[in-house]
């Protein structure tokens, strides 16, 4: 009987070591080298990306110049919330090294005119119709914004509505090429 | 001379309509082929805008488009690990319907087996604790029980007054 007892002790203690080695890795792993995204620090897919009014853009042909990618759709409100720092933002940057590219997905072009008249938007904005660029992005959800060094690389990805600050921040990082892995923003 | 082209056209009707059908037949399989290996691809991804949907079960715009881009890539020639790959290179491994089983991952997997064991090993003690109590407690309820008693004094006596006749 007392072998018995000592079976369920030690059995309740392993199954509570288990749990405190589960929780302990949820809350103290290193995170810092877990990126949210696989494609953050490759070079970005090139594509070809027909604009709103008629011309093209090949990502390949900007080269040597940051690239903001900016992934929106017209119904969705934290696109809305985020459209002014962004206009901002190609405002102050629009004379230097750098690119915006907005890229409407699972729209209509009705509605994404509609969008661009009311928010704004005057940098390079297309349509991605069949969603290739937005699966060859990975993207899960708008918006969602990637930032691309002057050498065609990735170097970070921002998930949810822009602000100025994370702007310049990340176009900071885009254009001086400091490319160490940001905790808690990729 | 008729005789003979009546018999070269028949013959020619025939190889025609044989060899259309042999092509719809070839063009079916192919098809059906491509799409069942869609649906096998696409169950194994979840769809990453959805809420514990496959891309196959998902009606989404997102999955929509990544199941014609896994036809796409079949219809390339590329095999179901390799169109795999290229979604967890994008999406990362919580694509993924079930997590390989690498790393800490066994966890997941060898998880639930050890649950079952341990579980059911505590089960198996508790019945077998309980149950060796209850007949403890059984037993002794048949030793107090007043009948027994009585049986047992008269016993007693019976002993004893054996005994005095013996001496």
């Amino acid at each position: 009987m007392k072998i018995l007892s000592i079976v369920t002790k030690l059995s309740v203690l392993l199954a509570i070591l288990l749990l405190l080695s589960l929780l302990g890795y949820a809350i103290f792993g290193n995170r810092v080298f877990l990126k949210s995204s696989p494609i953050v620090g490759q070079q970005a897919s090139d594509f070809t990306l027909e604009l709103f009014n008629g011309e093209k853009i090949k990502l390949s042909d900007i080269k040597g110049k940051a690239v903001l990618l900016n992934f929106w759709a017209s119904w969705c409100i934290p696109c809305k919330d985020e459209a002014p720092a962004l206009d901002a933002a190609w405002k102050k940057y629009k004379d230097k090294p750098v690119v915006f590219i907005g890229l409407n997905v699972w729209d209509d072009k009705d509605s994404a005119l509609l969008y661009l008249k009311e928010f704004g938007g005057e940098y390079e904005n297309g349509m991605d119709p069949k969603g290739e660029i937005a699966v060859e992005y990975g993207v899960g959800g708008v918006p969602e914004t990637f930032f691309i060094d002057t050498s065609g690389k990735i170097v970070d990805k921002y998930i949810g509505p822009l602000t100025e600050v994370i702007i310049d921040y990340f176009l900071g990082k885009a254009l001086s090429q400091d490319h160490g892995i940001t905790k808690g923003v990729n | 001379m008729i005789n003979k082209i009546n018999f070269f056209k028949k013959t020619f009707v025939f190889t025609t309509s044989i060899s259309f059908i042999l092509v719809l037949l070839t063009f079916n399989t192919f098809a059906d082929s491509i799409d069942n290996q869609i649906r096998e691809i696409s169950y194994l991804l979840m769809c990453p805008v959805c809420q514990g949907q496959t891309v196959a079960e998902s009606n989404s715009e997102l999955a929509t488009q990544m199941r014609a881009i896994i036809k796409q890539k079949l219809e390339k020639g590329e095999s179901k690990e390799e169109i795999i790959a290229y979604f967890v290179n994008r999406y990362g491994e919580t694509i993924l319907g079930a997590p390989p089983p690498k790393g800490a991952n066994w966890l997941i997997w060898i998880l639930p087996a050890l649950a079952l064991l341990f579980g059911g090993a505590g089960i198996a003690i508790f019945l077998h604790k309980s149950k060796s109590e209850k007949d403890k407690r059984k037993t002794k309820a048949i030793f107090n029980e007043p009948q027994v008693q009585a049986e047992s004094k008269y016993l007693e006596k019976l002993d004893e007054e054996l005994k005095e006749f013996e001496s």
